[in-house]
């Protein structure tokens, strides 16, 4: 008990004597309510209530009733008429007294207070007029790299482990129980597998960006990161920190989603969270670059360059739209903000970030990515025309092929109803970049990807993992210096291949639905593409961080806006008669 | 016994994940708040043959309620009345910070104040009087530089000490 009795703090803070009367009087009064008595401190209850907490004073009037509400409001009236109207911020200011006179007990600065410590030094660099926003966008630059391409060859290993030594071991597994060929290797390979990878490449992503969140925070970059945007983005009716996740969204929007965690309030977050998938993520270009190449060979990379600006401005335009609809009755919230001093980030600290965040997205994020792996993989495998046998259907004989002309008619107006179109992007629900492995499927070329499988043994496996880890490792680093602008060895140009035959199909295809206006048809699929739903696992990590509800508002809102978007693109431009 | 629960207060930049991370290892479990998007983080800490859980609550400027943090933070000290609050103050923003600490007496719960940076107070010439501040609050009080692992010892003494004497205590808490 004397432990206890010293662990129980004996000071307290005293407010004028008017205040303190009138407390102990609510004390007495809280105490005969044996509700009130057992859950709260009441002395501190009757501080709560003088500050104006309504959610605590609807719980002391349901206790006491009308007369003890009578009591409160007449305490109140006789508080008011000495200290005004802002009864809080007397509240406030007598404890600020009290920590103010305890802080001059013990406390001794010395004496030349105004000297400019270290952080205040750097401070007039980084947070000046003119260089503030330049390294701004330096910082940002490096972490949108550092989540790109210092963490892709790590997404390329853990894709290649995953697809090669695993399935093989798996495939080979199988071959023992005689099970080959079977639906049950298509089920194990083709979802499961597919939908353990779908998570884990995600991983060294999610660590990049949470390092360098942990990295930005804790060395107290961010806070001037905030203040150095704020003003730009606070026209936006957003705030500072938005910036960040919008810049990451350009790589990934599921990091960018996870990195609307540095804001501070929950509307901020949520906004900037809502807008996030409107930057066009990196696995959309190969959608772009194939269909732009075929349809405008000749402006591809202005096309390209297009739709990503679509993406920017729709996300202002909607920004704005949400915060006069949705968020009408949340007002930005005001910016206050500490500059903490800069420090070194502690090591640990940074990793234990990491490696929580990450396990979190993990064990968050595989429920939907797996299921929703399943019911593609069931769609492909049951077939409802032809001969085809259960997981062994061509597709365009299968369920699949059947939902996708079900629901083609919705993007009739679009000029691209074709069952082909409709298929793409429902498998652009799993990833984006998926779009193109269903386009050449549904036209039926594979896209080269059929790698002939060479048989390898169990030891070329092991070593080949390590191995091709090691690359990751090279290939990494060698990122690095690129990023500040050097550039060793020739960067290869990724040309993009498109197979013989698929352009003319595409194109024929295209021209059929949409009455003869191929080219419109493809730009408002291109729009689609841009803004629709975002795909599964960003939509998982939504859910994570926003509740199962706001999931819904982005999935179907982000549909109507990408529908409405294409809508304009492909009618406007046939009465304008472009195309 | 992991009956016992202990939850860390601090303004936000006052190295709050520093201590909780020394105090509990890689023991820590990260979710969310039920029902709302800011983090919890919870981890076991062992002191003898005890077990206390280590709450790190928002970090927070104030306990007002009028953000979700503040609210969270508030709430759970009241509603879930842990058997004590370590309250991380950065010393060489100790006036500030201490508006918090003055929150926390009103709230009439265990307090041990964890005065933190006390390196980088020293290197700005700041004297801080330990023993005056710990009677005048009467709590006991804890110099630390967490980057360094300076005070951690001392810290968790005051903690056991604490559960050596929280069977009797009998606080009647929900936890």
């Amino acid at each position: 008990m004397t432990v206890a009795q010293l662990t129980l703090p004996t000071a307290q803070v005293s407010y004028d004597a008017p205040i303190e009367a009138e407390l102990e009087r609510l004390v007495e009064l809280f105490a005969l309510q044996p509700t009130l008595a057992a859950a709260y401190p009441l002395r501190w209850l009757a501080v709560q209530i003088f500050e104006g907490d309504e959610g605590l004073l609807a719980e002391v009037t349901a206790a006491g009733g009308p007369s003890l509400s009578a009591e409160i409001t007449a305490s109140m009236q006789r508080l008011q008429a000495r200290y005004g109207e802002d009864l809080d911020i007397t509240l406030v200011d007598q404890r600020y007294r009290f920590v103010h006179a305890l802080a001059g007990k013990v406390l001794t600065r010395p004496g030349s207070v105004h000297d400019l410590t270290m952080s205040d030094r750097v401070d007039k660099v980084l947070t000046n007029r003119f260089l503030g926003v330049p390294f701004f966008f330096a910082m940002m630059w490096l972490v949108f790299k550092l989540t790109t391409d210092v963490a892709g060859p790590f997404v390329d290993w853990v894709d290649g482990v995953i697809n090669g030594p695993i399935s093989n071991w798996v495939i080979g597994l199988l071959g023992v129980l005689g099970l080959a060929g079977t639906w049950v290797e298509s089920l194990l390979v083709g979802a499961v597998l597919a939908g353990v990878g779908g998570v884990l490449v995600f991983v060294p992503v999610l660590f990049a960006l949470y390092f360098a969140l942990a990295v930005l925070e804790d060395s107290g970059y961010m806070a001037r990161a905030a203040f150095v945007m704020d003003r730009f983005m606070h026209r936006l009716g957003l705030h500072g920190k938005s910036f960040l996740p919008m810049i990451v969204g350009f790589g990934c929007t599921v990091p960018a989603i996870y990195a609307t965690r540095t804001l501070d309030s929950p509307r901020d977050r949520l906004l900037t969270g809502l807008l996030v998938p409107f930057m066009s993520c990196s696995a959309r270009l190969p959608v772009y670059v194939l269909v732009a190449t075929i349809f405008f060979p000749a402006q591809a990379g202005l096309v390209i360059f297009g739709l990503y600006l679509t993406g920017v401005v729709m996300a202002i335009v909607i920004g704005m739209l949400l915060q006069k609809t949705l968020f009408r009755n949340q007002p930005p919230s005001p910016f206050v903000l500490e500059l903490p001093p800069y420090r070194i980030p502690a090591w640990r600290t940074v990793w234990v970030q990491m490696w929580s965040r990450t396990a979190s997205f993990v064990q968050k994020a595989w429920t939907i990515i797996f299921a929703t792996s399943i019911v593609i993989w069931l769609l492909l495998a049951i077939p409802v025309r032809g001969a085809g046998q259960f997981a062994q259907a061509e597709m365009d004989q299968s369920a699949f092929a059947l939902l996708a002309r079900g629901v083609s008619p919705i993007f009739a107006p679009l000029g691209f109803g074709n069952w082909q179109s409709s298929g793409a992007l429902t498998t652009g629900f799993v990833a984006k970049e998926v779009v193109v492995t269903t386009m050449l499927q549904t036209y039926h070329l594979d896209g080269g990807e059929a790698e002939g499988a060479v048989p390898t043994t169990f030891i070329e496996d092991v070593t080949g993992i390590f191995t091709s880890f090691g690359t990751a490792v090279v290939d990494a680093l060698k990122v690095i210096p690129q990023m500040v602008g050097l550039n060793l060895g020739a960067a290869e140009d990724e040309e993009e291949f498109v197979p013989e035959g698929l352009a003319t199909a595409i194109q024929a295809n295209f021209a059929a639905s949409s009455g003869g206006h191929a080219g419109l048809a493809a730009l408002a699929f291109l729009v689609f593409v841009l803004l629709y739903t975002p795909c599964m696992v960003a939509t998982a990590a939504a859910r994570h961080e926003f509740g199962p509800r706001w999931i819904w508002v982005s999935i179907v809102g982000q549909f109507g806006v990408a529908w409405l978007a294409a809508l304009i693109v492909f009618q406007g431009g046939r009465l304008l008669g472009l195309g | 016994m992991a009956d016992l629960t202990i939850a860390l207060a601090g303004n936000p930049n006052v190295g709050k994940s520093t201590v909780f991370n020394a105090l509990t290892g890689m023991r820590q479990h990260v979710g969310n708040w039920p029902g709302k998007t800011v983090e919890r983080k919870e981890g076991q800490l062992t002191l003898g043959t005890h077990t206390a859980t280590i709450v790190d609550l928002p970090g927070t400027y104030s306990l007002t309620a009028r953000s979700l943090e503040e609210q969270i933070a508030r709430d759970f000290i009241i509603r879930e009345r842990p058997d004590a609050v370590v309250n991380v103050l950065d010393v060489a923003n100790l006036e500030r910070n201490l508006y918090l600490t003055a929150q926390l007496l009103e709230m009439e719960v265990p307090l041990v104040l964890v005065l933190n940076m006390v390196d980088v107070a020293d290197a700005r010439g700041l004297k801080l009087d330990q023993p005056a501040l710990a009677a005048a609050l009467g709590v006991p009080v804890v110099m630390m530089a967490a980057s360094r692992g300076q005070g951690m010892d001392e810290l968790k003494r005051v903690l056991s000490q604490l559960i050596a004497s929280a069977p009797a205590q009998a606080r009647g808490g929900i936890a």
